[in-house]
């Protein structure tokens, strides 16, 4: 059995999602009320691989909302996560993703050193970050899109803005050894971090955000800034790809100009229909089919009866790991998210 | 030109940890909101793995826990008076529940041991008042026969308080008081599942009268909680971490006994809000 632990965009999001599913109590209340909210096992989901195989799964919902760490909620955001765990744990689940904030709630707090919860020892080969497919995935669409628009990777300028992150890092491992791309530019706060990452590649150039942006025929966008930063939309080139690592996918909504194109990044379609309610609530275009991919490598995970924590930790995804888990995407029926 | 605040909420986090009071969560329209993967944003200025530091021998803090400590005691005493009612009226358990009886009375004593070990005499006539309404439920209840309410007060509200309230105490109490909730912990577990059983094998009969139970009872466990905010705060107990923990073993057990997850959302949530 594979899991998922998610949760959902903001406060009037959750409100939104509640009230449509019928729970009066958590669509009436504050962000007060959803800080003491247990995690619920809130749906049962059955895939089917394109090898016929089924397998099913069930989604846990954290409770665990953005504004609690933006009210610093820190606690009670780490309380989520545990709980969702344990949950998972409880209900006997084999293999499960850390969608959204999760694992890296898990990370940066550290929680690792609190692995037992009430009566639970939480036990770390059952989850996974489901960062390898989504790096993976997000390789995929680089070199899709620039078929599609026409864009020689041999000639072209790739910037990789939070190069320095868990995907991010994977991300121009991917890009150095398997493209033949002309420049990777690499972008991240951290110096020293970027030259460590820059002598690992042995390539790449290291640039500030702004001077990134209008050099790069494709954007892979898998980090934070810690302010907001103006983007002159008509100075990046043209044609341009922008691929939205983050999430939520908003990126598409508000970067609109003719030439540069949008695609949400780390997203995969199955090509089966799944049997699931909660995607959506989730606002994805296809619901029935389409996920993001760090859910989808606990579904990987499970028709292989890989029952490990494949993802974990950062800066460990390999490009063996990540054509391994390639192989299982497409053996089992999912692809990359594209444009239509 | 558009402005781009990728990550707005992690970025916030970073100044709101760092106390910044210009940090807020992004309230613009057209802001974007970040959630990157695997970055290094939170800025680790506080972590729940960090023990708090507490004087166990301050003024504040036993005069506090002579308020909570009476509270365990009280509700050892009730659960202990509860079960041999209970014995009573369900002859064919007798035993077992006489069992648990002698259980709760030892845990008693042990919660006693923890008050002397920091020379604090509890205020049992504050537990006791504390106490009396849901007390005077299960009176009522067991007097009209009433099994569903007494198991739904007993052996599920008062032993999954019992059970958050001890998780919750565990990370913060004094070596001594550690080590004594640590063992009464695991006894309240197998209470709970007791009452989880009992129902469970009624479950059609006993469904509406848990669900009534529930209702009239449950707001009284918030209520208490209520009571005590300021108390649990000065033991470095966290309210929120309590009512979550509540939630969960009473989500369980709900569970367990056969309410659907719909229902045990509704019932387990029944009343915080006005709390």
């Amino acid at each position: 059995m594979f899991g998922l632990i998610g949760h959902l965009t903001s406060l009037s999001h959750a409100q939104k999602v509640a009230e449509r599913l019928g729970f009066k109590e958590y669509a009436d209340n504050d962000l007060e009320f959803w800080c003491m909210a247990p995690p619920q096992v809130v749906d049962e989901i059955t895939v089917t691989s394109i090898t016929g195989q089924q397998i099913k799964g069930h989604y846990v919902e954290s409770c665990f909302l953005p504004e609690m760490l933006s009210s610093g909620k820190v606690k009670a955001a780490c309380r989520k996560i545990l709980n969702a765990m344990a949950l998972a744990q409880k209900w006997g689940i084999d293999i499960t993703a850390l969608g959204g904030f999760s694992s890296i709630i898990f990370e940066n707090f550290r929680l690792e050193a609190l692995k037992r919860v009430r009566d639970i020892d939480l036990e770390i080969r059952r989850f996974t970050t489901g960062n390898t497919h989504t790096a993976y995935i997000i390789c995929q669409q680089a070199v899709s899109a620039c078929k599609h628009y026409g864009i020689n990777l041999s000639q072209a300028a790739v910037a990789v803005i939070g190069a320095t992150g868990d995907i991010g890092s994977a991300v121009c491992r991917w890009l150095s050894q398997r493209c033949d791309v002309s420049k990777l530019l690499l972008v991240a706060r951290d110096q020293e971090r970027l030259q460590n990452l820059q002598g690992d590649l042995g390539q790449g150039t290291i640039l500030p955000l702004e001077a990134a942006l209008p050099q790069a025929d494709v954007i892979i966008w898998v980090a934070s800034l810690s302010q907001g930063i103006p983007v002159d939309l008509a100075a990046l080139r043209d044609p341009c790809i922008v691929i939205d690592g983050g999430y939520p996918k908003n990126m598409a909504n508000l970067m609109q100009r003719p030439g540069l194109h949008v695609i949400d990044g780390g997203m995969v379609e199955h090509a089966l229909d799944i049997d699931w309610n909660i995607m959506q609530f989730l606002n994805v275009a296809n619901p029935a089919r389409q996920l993001f991919a760090c859910f989808a490598e606990s579904m990987l995970l499970e028709f292989e009866g890989l029952h490990t924590n494949f993802s974990w930790g950062r800066n460990h995804i390999t490009v063996a790991k990540m054509e391994e888990i390639g192989a299982l995407s497409r053996k089992h029926g999912f692809r990359p998210v594209m444009p239509a | 030109m558009v402005t781009l605040e990728m990550l707005a909420s992690l970025a916030n986090l970073g100044g709101s940890l760092r106390g910044d009071p210009k940090s807020s969560y992004p309230t613009g329209s057209t802001r974007l909101h970040k959630i990157p993967h695997g970055s290094p944003m939170i800025t680790l200025q506080e972590t729940t793995a960090a023990p708090q530091s507490l004087d166990y021998q301050s003024s504040a803090y036993r005069d506090a826990y002579a308020r909570i400590n009476a509270i365990v005691i009280e509700g050892e005493v009730e659960a202990s008076d509860n079960y041999l009612r209970l014995a009573e009226l369900v002859p064919d358990a007798a035993e077992e529940l006489r069992k648990l009886a002698r259980m709760e009375q030892k845990h008693m004593k042990g919660f006693q041991a923890c008050a002397k070990n920091l020379n604090v005499e509890p205020d049992m006539p504050f537990a006791k008042a504390f106490f009396q309404e849901l007390h005077n439920n299960f009176q009522r209840a067991a007097a009209a026969g009433d099994l569903t309410t007494c198991f739904v007060i007993q052996s599920l509200l008062i032993e999954c308080f019992a059970i958050a309230a001890y998780n919750i105490y565990i990370p913060v109490a004094d070596p001594f008081a550690r080590k004594i909730t640590e063992g009464v912990v695991k006894d309240e577990y197998l209470h709970l599942n007791f009452g989880e059983m009992w129902l469970q094998q009624r479950f059609p009969e006993v469904k509406a009268g848990i669900e009534q139970a529930n209702a009239t009872n449950l707001p009284l466990i918030w209520k208490m909680l209520n009571q005590v905010d300021k108390d649990v705060e000065v033991l470095g107990m966290d309210r929120e971490a309590i009512v979550e923990d509540f939630m969960i073993a009473y989500g369980e057990a709900l569970s367990k006994i056969g309410f659907s997850t719909r229902d045990v959302m509704r019932l387990s949530a029944q009343g915080l809000r006005a709390a």
